[in-house]
């Protein structure tokens, strides 16, 4: 790369940067290979040729040609994402004639340690930093003009509060300020989220239109004019505008769609069913992710689960034909040897290396007692490193590898792969963090850091001395599955995994299958919700291998991953099952209103009540003069800090209704924020075109609802401020519908501990991990999908169930499942039977057994989850949690603390 | 592997070896990823642990327990900035308290041996299942703790304390009363309790105690 | 990954011999385009459900837009 002569704007850093022609596409694509793209001087005018000469592998070949190779296959599934929106297409933003008007994946780029200034967020007019920031919100989106889409882009207000936040990180004294329209923090956590960006010191979400109205010629500053209700009109002038992009269909959409003949929605995004987002119209043809329209990255990850789910169901006859066993050398036995480790220092690019002097800790490595080689390498977790890594295991006869680099959460998975390629057990693989623990957050203290390093480098390699290989247990699994809870999620979920040959038991509380949609009549496209729940439940009934017990209750629930055993209660009955895996769709209840007379009047009722009455033509509700609804009603408080998502699509669809059924009728809507988000905009937009009346309240000043006497009757009367007209309102209302908050399960809590899984904060069940494992639980095994884990819309809980099965089936499907080998052992000789160990564990891993030197404590391998809590119960520390043995714990803080190193200690961080 | 997992012991063995303050990081209470809910275990630990820092004279400001998630990693750089001011402020181990090297040396290790027999205390006799970090320190500010505390560890810690100084030398009631900061009628009572198990006995020649 | 063979049948002999004809050739299970977070994501699910995948990627590595962000909402984890 240092050779190509041609530099020209790199498409990863949105053009900001310039790259070579040749080049690596980010430095840490897979494969971390360079490639040459066209603006080749090769390639466009037959010159050049430098870097063929240069290769010493002779690795690049100029007469190559595209190849053609026909693949056949069972089943296509689309991923082809999305495109940022290019504001070029309007040119009141300036963007592209304003240097300082950025678009948010330019300030993504910015931001980021490896983008075009190396983490620095600089204006391209001067190189400087920026401190008076403004996003404009809704670039691109909700907007019916040419060249913009009507939807909502659903992801942009809280990727500007995530914007806003690591942009104080950078720089603690800036001023941020997010112009905006309702603020759309709908999602898991999203709410809170929307806090700690408006908390921040200098940071303002202001309601307003703006439109970007001139540079400043010296300075090259951004003027933006907006209008406040408070303030009037204003204009204001900022160091860098951020223009919040939505989210348009991939470029080549109209070549997909017809390369594989599937329909395209009004969009330009996937068409798909109504009721199942990753189904397009061509059987056999999936898609996921955000080809079926603005979504986040939960969504995509789990609808990407649920389109191979819908793959495996097609097909599962043929599972297993084309897969080849992976098989590693045998496994070495290093248990008598003397130490002999080896580290690998890593630059991870500049990451570390560029504040890291890791030559030097390499040197020092070399000081240090039993390591027998120390090398550096580029990016350890490159194919070519980690074969050297294999290479240097077998040449040198290591016995103890460490890799210093990033964080064991990302890469520790890689590393002990690689020791196993070489014959050498894999807990004999030890990490030191020099990334995030080291250059990541003393970027500007190099000395220090690198004296960090060594001193991290050196408590490793003090641990790895007491490393023992481990073995890890194929546990058998239980090919059949439990799903908990029959409504939409559970059905879904069921038929899948039973689709694809598996035993399904379905457990269901009521006597009834359907859940919350039994409730439910009509979604915003039209659904007929009642007809698709009979189907479903009748597909249900009719499946050979979906077992249903209704009238259920679960009084027992034992076992692990592969292995689990549920005792239910069912119509006087019960069962004992056995089932390799769980699934939790239980489900979620609708908070009972104390506010607004709920309870007191019975002209105040629930959105979902208000949907009844108006399935059954009640005419109290269909005839009625005038029709008030209230939003966020028991949520986005201090009671419940999050938003129910859905309440604000259900009221507008309620009213579209009525509008339907009797335009005359006056429909109002008190709002805080309207999150119509994604393709639930253009119903927003309908419904204000129909004449429904939105009107926003503040938190502080909530509607007043009283029921008047007036003319011998009770008339009820909601009192609210206008923000527009700047006075209070009185209106006259027949009906008053409250958009009641979803809360979780009544059962919730009592299934946190039969299937030791955990709850959030909110009450509704914890995901592994919010983004990258939003259908399990951190407790292997276990499942989840549906309004259980937050509340959502249909289609989503379709796609989520689908998502949900699609994992199952990928422990299902295999005859066994690992356990890790970090688990406890006890040591017969020092046990003194004292019970301590056995009273805390929760899982039940430890009991009494009777041995040659009398009654001792043992642990079973297969219920240890390895969290070592009864290391810290036992008196004697018989009882050890292999792999972070107090051997391996006191040797790290001894090395951390040396005392030969006279420098000042200051704390160890345990 | 869970914060319950962190032990008296390795907290000990930082001091021990130099630092001058430890933090413990946990996930937050009620989030613990295993249902052994190992985060409450620890801070009792650490509660525990700082009243037997405080009646050993050093300051329990230098140990530290905060509950976090992972995805918190502003929150967990700004506590540990703010700790390590505050240890900063604080001196180093002993030297900030004005105790000398040997006498802190003599506590850590008296500390150190008592290691076996306070987990046994903390699992037998300290059980609490409280939910909310309030009432942990309650339960720790109690009449009740504090008669546990006297009857089931000072006592001990003295004794521990006096075995490891007579280990070097003979000494008086007079001479352990101001090595340990405790009053002469205190030492009697635990030296009587050590001799009645056999630990100390009291030599006529030299007039002073001797190990047993 | 592991997949345990158990005895083996006729049936099953004549079914490894079709595959191992087939294996050679560009026979797959699936074909998934894009190799964004969600195209990466249904690849591994489908290997690991026993499933041979072509992932076909128009870039020159893969990871899609996400590669390009920073960190990722809620969590503000590093989006690598």
């Amino acid at each position: 790369m240092e050779y190509c002569p041609v530099k020209y704007p790199d498409q990863f850093n949105q053009a900001i940067s310039k790259n070579k022609a040749i080049h690596i596409y980010y430095s840490q694509a897979i494969p971390l290979i360079t490639y040459i793209d066209e603006s080749c001087l090769y390639l466009k005018e037959k010159k050049c040729r430098i870097c063929e000469a240069v290769c010493k592998n002779n690795a690049i070949d100029f007469n190559q040609t595209a190849e053609k190779v026909e693949i056949k296959a069972g089943a296509i599934v689309l991923a082809p994402g999305f495109e940022p929106f290019d504001p070029r297409l309007r040119e009141d933003y300036g963007y592209g004639k304003f240097a300082n008007v950025v678009t948010s994946m330019d300030y993504e780029r910015l931001l980021c340690a490896t983008g075009p200034y190396e983490g620095e967020v600089l204006r391209s007019s001067d190189l400087k930093h920026p401190h008076k920031i403004a996003w404009i919100q809704c670039v691109g989106s909700r907007q019916v003009t040419p060249g913009g889409s009507s939807y909502c882009s659903a992801v942009c207000c809280t990727y500007t509060q995530k914007q806003v936040i690591l942009t104080k990180d950078h720089d603690a004294a800036a001023e941020c300020a997010v112009f905006h329209n309702d603020i759309r923090s709908y999602g898991k956590d999203f709410e809170r989220f929307y806090q700690r960006a408006e908390s921040l010191p200098g940071v303002r979400f202001i309601r307003s239109y703006v439109s970007v109205v001139r540079e400043n010629p010296e300075t090259k500053s951004v003027t933006i004019r907006y209008a406040t209700t408070a303030d009037g009109v204003k204009e204001e002038e900022f160091d860098m505008v951020v223009l919040s992009v939505g989210l348009n269909p991939p470029a080549d959409f109209k070549d997909l769609a017809d390369k594989f003949k599937i329909e395209l929605n009004g969009h330009g995004f996937c068409q798909t069913d109504p009721v199942n987002p990753v189904e397009t119209s061509r059987p056999g043809i999936f898609i996921s992710g955000a080809f079926q329209g603005p979504v986040d990255i939960p969504e995509s990850v789990f609808s990407a689960s649920g389109a191979g789910s819908r793959c495996g169901e097609l097909l599962t006859a043929r599972r297993g034909d084309l897969a080849r066993e992976r098989v590693y050398p045998p496994e070495r036995d290093a248990s008598g040897e003397e130490p002999r480790i080896g580290v690998f220092v890593c630059h991870c690019g500049a990451n570390i290396g560029r504040i890291v002097n890791v030559p030097e800790a390499v040197e020092y490595c070399k000081t240090l007692p039993n390591v027998v080689h120390a090398q550096e390498q580029l990016f350890s977790c490159a194919t070519n490193c980690a074969g050297e890594i294999t290479d240097m295991i077998k040449e040198k006869g290591l016995n103890r590898v460490i890799v210093a680099a990033c964080s064991p959460r990302t890469l520790e998975a890689l590393f002990r792969d690689t020791l196993r390629e070489a014959g050498l057990n894999q807990y004999y693989y030890e990490m030191a963090n020099i990334r995030e623990h080291c250059s990541w957050v003393h970027p500007k203290e190099k000395e220090e850091a690198t004296r960090k390093a060594k001193d991290l480098i050196r408590m490793s390699v003090a641990r790895s001395r007491h490393l023992e290989p481990l073995m890890e247990i194929e546990l058998p699994v239980n090919k059949a599955a439990l799903v908990v809870g029959g409504g939409i999620a559970g059905m879904t979920c069921a038929l899948s995994i039973a689709g694809q040959g598996h035993e399904v038991h379905l457990v269901e509380k009521e006597t009834e299958l359907g859940g919350t949609a039994r409730r439910i009549h009509d979604t915003l496209e039209g659904l007929d919700v009642q007809a698709y729940l009979r189907d479903l439940i009748k597909k249900v009934y009719r499946h050979p291998l979906i077992h249903v017990y209704t009238g259920a209750a679960i009084s027992d629930a034992a076992g692990y991953v592969g292995n689990f055993v549920t005792v239910v209660r069912s119509e006087g009955r019960v069962f004992e099952i056995k089932h390799g895996a769980t699934v939790i769709a239980v489900g979620a209840d609708i908070y009972t209103p104390a506010e607004y007379l709920y309870g007191e009047d019975e002209r105040v009722m629930t959105h979902l009540d208000l949907e009844e009455r108006i399935a059954k033509g009640d005419a109290k509700v269909t005839n009625a003069a005038s029709v008030v609804m209230i939003q966020c009603v028991g949520c986005r408080n201090e009671d419940r800090n999050y938003c129910s998502r859905i309440c604000c699509s259900e009221s507008i669809k309620n009213a579209l209704k009525l509008k339907a059924i009797n335009p005359g009728t006056d429909v109002y809507i008190l709002f805080r924020d309207i999150r119509t988000y994604g393709y639930n905009e253009d119903y927003y937009r309908e419904a204000a075109g129909k004449e429904v009346r939105f009107i926003r309240y503040e938190p502080h000043d909530p509607p007043l609802v009283e029921a008047v006497a007036e003319g011998g009757k009770s008339i009820l009367k909601v009192t609210a401020t206008d923000y527009v007209l700047g006075k209070k309102l009185e209106l006259d209302a027949d009906i008053i519908a409250l958009a009641a908050a979803i809360i979780p399960a009544a059962g919730a809590r009592e299934l946190e501990n039969l299937f030791k899984v955990g709850l959030n904060p909110d009450g509704f069940f914890k995901e592994a991990h919010v983004k990258l494992r939003p259908v399990e639980f951190a407790a292997e095994g276990v499942y989840l999908c549906g309004i259980a884990h937050y509340p959502k819309l249909i289609k989503e809980t379709v796609s989520q169930a689908y998502g949900a099965a699609g994992r199952v089936l990928t422990l299902l499907s295999s005859d066994t499942v690992t356990a890790s080998g970090s688990i406890c052992a006890v040591d017969e000789n020092k046990c003194i039977s004292c019970g301590a160990c056995i009273a805390a564990c929760k899982y039940g891993a430890i009991e009494f057994r009777e041995t040659p030197l009398g009654r001792k404590a043992a642990v079973n391998p297969v219920l240890c989850k390895g969290d070592g809590l009864c290391n810290a119960k036992c008196p004697t520390g018989a009882i050890q949690l292999k792999h972070f043995t107090d051997d391996e714990i006191l040797s790290q803080i001894d090395a951390a603390l040396l005392e030969e190193e006279s420098a000042e200690r200051d704390q160890a961080v345990v | 592997m869970c914060t319950g997992r962190v032990d008296l012991a390795h907290v000990l063995r930082a001091f021990s070896k130099g630092s001058d303050g430890v933090f413990i990081g946990g996930c937050r209470l009620n989030e613990c990823n295993y249902i052994t809910h190992g985060n409450y275990h620890a801070l009792n630990k650490v509660l525990l642990f700082k009243k037997i820092m405080a009646h050993l004279g050093l300051n329990p400001e230098r140990l530290k327990i905060e509950f976090m998630s992972s995805g918190e990693g502003n929150l967990f750089a700004e506590v540990v900035d703010h700790f390590i001011k505050q240890v900063k402020e604080l001196g180093p181990l002993g030297q900030g308290e004005g105790i000398d090297e040997n006498g802190l040396k003599l506590k850590l290790k008296a500390f150190t041996k008592l290691i076996p027999y306070i987990r046994l205390v903390e699992s037998e006799r300290l059980r609490v299942h409280f939910t909310t970090i309030e009432e942990y320190q309650a339960f720790y500010s109690s009449e009740e703790l504090e008669r546990l505390f006297r009857e089931l560890i000072a006592g001990k810690l003295a004794i521990s304390q006096i075995v490891l100084l007579l280990r070097e030398k003979p000494l008086s009631t007079g001479e352990m009363s101001a090595i340990l900061g405790l009053t002469p009628s205190e030492i009697s009572r635990h030296l009587s309790s050590s001799a009645r198990q056999g630990l100390v006995r009291y030599d006529e020649s030299g007039k002073r105690f001797v190990l047993a | 990954m592991n997949i345990k063979v158990p005895a083996v049948t006729g049936m099953e002999r004549a079914k490894e011999r079709h595959a191992k004809s087939l294996a050679g050739a560009n026979f797959g299970d699936v074909l998934v385009a894009g190799g964004g977070i969600s195209g990466i994501q249904a690849s591994l699910d489908l290997a690991n459900a026993g499933f041979k995948v072509y992932l076909v990627e128009k870039g020159p590595a893969i990871g899609g837009h996400m590669a390009q962000l920073d960190k990722t909402f809620p969590t503000n984890d590093c989006s690598m």
